[in-house]
């Protein structure tokens, strides 16, 4: 079983290699896209596994795109650079915001990060003089890597397909680690968890900064690769879709994030910034709720069972004969 | 400054030597409900104390303000000296008291072993290098210590066992073993035999004396008298948060003020 999954994760990562050789232009730019929703997805996962619902975590994006493209635009600085000190400042601000709200729970830090995502959408339209304000953040430099401009659509895929995979499995490793279990232990039976001498506030913290350090992360390659920012675009739509993903792909494993990320960005992919796709993802979402509670990872498990069952009452005589 | 805390600390040490919990005034209201109500609590290392009470007198509310769950109104509690009045839980446990909870509280979607790997939670090294680098997801050395804590409790065969699987005897002494992986002095135990049958409740009851052999001192909230008297040395009982007796099973159980507050109560409780 253990070796089936090494195989098909290979597989998937070749197929990924060879994704600008077999397509043009359009799909190496919807791809790309579809990487930093997958970041951005899998980046909220420890703040979610710990209990704590972000309803905000576009406004982290949006602050490591600004904060990456200005350091470019304006200081030419390096990307490598740039973006790194975009996915801090998104952390830093994660902290800022973090430390008292983390306290709340439930609903009342959820709301917190719903106020928060609108403010920062706020000072992004309203500081004109630095962010450019409703005309847009445009001009920003293409990304580079050691001195070398990423011309090509194709070069940035693969920055992302690299960004993706290295967020994934530093995530990964962390998730399946203690910390990681003290995450879930945390989002389980928190006052369990204090008796057992966890520091619960300062747990949810640190996996809510590590969120917003990669939603950082995302943003910076996305400011770089489309290079206009417009501050509506990182609304609160875009932090529902986020958790959307979450759902939709599963709670209940690591890869839920992922695949909710691409199989919703890739459907939702002829609908993009038409009012259809946010249509698109309340029905996924409600079809979720409905037939997949544990999301789109459990549904070979799903499908295994219904088959058993089909087979096993097909055997079975039934009760008329 | 440091000095002066150190020597006021050892010098409080040498005068209550074998006090291990001491409560001075122990007060909590509720709006008007005072639901603990000037207890002065002292437990002498090695002993294995029960609290005990009609419904509503005051136990639960006890263990939330010894365990920092809840802040006392007023009074003091000090722990083998310490003023530990105003610590959070996980400064408290950090200290060697822990406490377990009344119900099935556990880790439910994890397996048994990784529960009580959550209660060495304070005796692990742990950092983000060794998260991101390591090629095992819990160190070796942490994963034996849990597994002797299994086998202490009799779960062995269940480490693989997700939590919310097991049956509720077997529930509730994984609390307890949790409790043990953190290295306790003091144990709090929250009615850790109610609503198990006779065998259960007394194997429990057995483990109880084992651990306190084993050097950890035990304060235990339980409504199953039978259990309560097999085991603790001495007995305080409460009513209306208040302490109403105190002493050996024998004493209690004779006192004319407990046996009034247990018939008001109603019988049933009283004879377990």
């Amino acid at each position: 079983m253990r070796r089936l999954r090494v195989g098909v994760l290979i597989v998937l990562v070749l197929l990924m290699l060879l994704v600008p050789q077999l397509g043009g232009d359009y799909y190496v730019h919807v791809f790309a896209l579809v990487f930093t929703n997958v970041i951005l997805a899998a980046s909220l996962r420890p703040s979610l596994t710990c209990g704590q619902l972000n309803i905000g975590h576009s406004a982290f994006m949006s602050i490591g795109a600004y904060a990456s493209a200005l350091l470019a635009k304006n200081l030419a600085v390096p990307f490598e650079v740039s973006m790194l000190c975009g996915a801090l400042v998104a952390a830093v601000v994660g902290l800022v915001i973090g430390y008292p709200s983390l306290r709340l729970r439930g609903v009342y830090f959820a709301m917190v990060t719903v106020a928060f995502v609108e403010v920062i959408r706020l000072i992004a339209q309203l500081w004109v003089p630095l962010t450019r304000g409703m005309s847009g953040l445009s001009g920003i430099p293409k990304p580079n890597l050691l001195g070398v401009t990423l011309a090509t659509k194709a070069s940035q895929y693969y920055l992302a397909l690299f960004l993706m995979l290295l967020t994934l499995l530093i995530l990964w490793k962390l998730e399946s680690s203690r910390l990681g279990l003290i995450w879930k232990s945390i989002g389980m039976a928190d006052n369990l968890a204090q008796s057992l001498g966890v520091n619960i506030a300062n747990h949810k913290l640190l996996a809510f900064m590590l969120g917003c350090f990669f939603a950082g992360v995302a943003g910076a390659f996305y400011a770089h690769f489309i290079r206009f920012l417009f501050p509506p675009e990182f609304g609160f739509l875009m932090a529902t879709n986020i958790l959307v993903y979450n759902y939709v792909g599963g709670r209940g494993h690591f890869a839920g994030p992922i695949v909710g990320a691409a199989f919703l960005s890739l459907l939702s992919e002829p609908f993009r910034g038409s009012a259809y796709e946010t249509i698109f993802f309340s029905i996924a979402m409600l079809l979720t709720i409905l037939f997949l509670p544990g999301g789109l990872i459990t549904l070979p498990g799903k499908l295994a069972e219904l088959r058993w069952w089909k087979s096993a009452s097909a055997h079975s005589p039934s009760p008329a004969a | 400054m440091v000095e002066e805390r150190i020597r006021s600390q050892s010098e409080s040490r040498r005068v209550s030597s074998a006090l291990l919990l001491e409560t001075h005034g122990l007060t909590r209201h509720f709006g008007g409900l005072a639901a603990v109500n000037r207890v002065d609590l002292r437990v002498a290392e090695g002993e294995i104390v029960g609290l005990i009470g009609p419904n509503g007198a005051g136990k639960t509310t006890c263990f939330n303000l010894l365990s920092g769950f809840i802040r006392p109104t007023a009074g003091t509690i000090r722990f083998d000296g310490e003023d530990i009045t105003r610590l959070r839980p996980h400064q408290v446990v950090k200290r060697g008291l822990v406490r377990t909870f009344q119900l099935t509280t556990l880790f439910q979607e994890l397996t048994g072993l990784e529960n009580v790997l959550l209660g060495l939670h304070l005796h692990s090294r742990r950092s983000l290098g060794r998260a991101l680098f390591s090629r095992r997801r819990f160190p070796p050395d942490e994963v034996a210590r849990s597994r002797e804590v299994l086998e202490f409790t009799g779960l062995a065969s269940q480490a693989d066992q997700l939590a919310r699987n097991l049956p509720h005897g077997h529930q509730r002494v994984l609390g307890i073993a949790m409790a043990l992986a953190a290295r306790p002095r003091l144990l709090l135990l929250d009615e850790p035999v109610t609503g198990m049958n006779l065998d259960e409740s007394g194997r429990v009851m057995a483990l109880v004396k084992t651990i306190r052999d084993r050097g950890v001192t035990v304060l235990l909230v339980e409504h199953n008298m039978k259990a309560v008297m097999g085991t603790c040395e001495r007995i305080v009982v409460l009513n209306f948060g208040q302490t109403l007796a105190e002493g050996s099973p024998a004493e209690v159980s004779t006192n004319a003020k407990v046996i009034e507050a247990y018939l008001g109560a109603g019988l049933a409780h009283a004879r377990g």
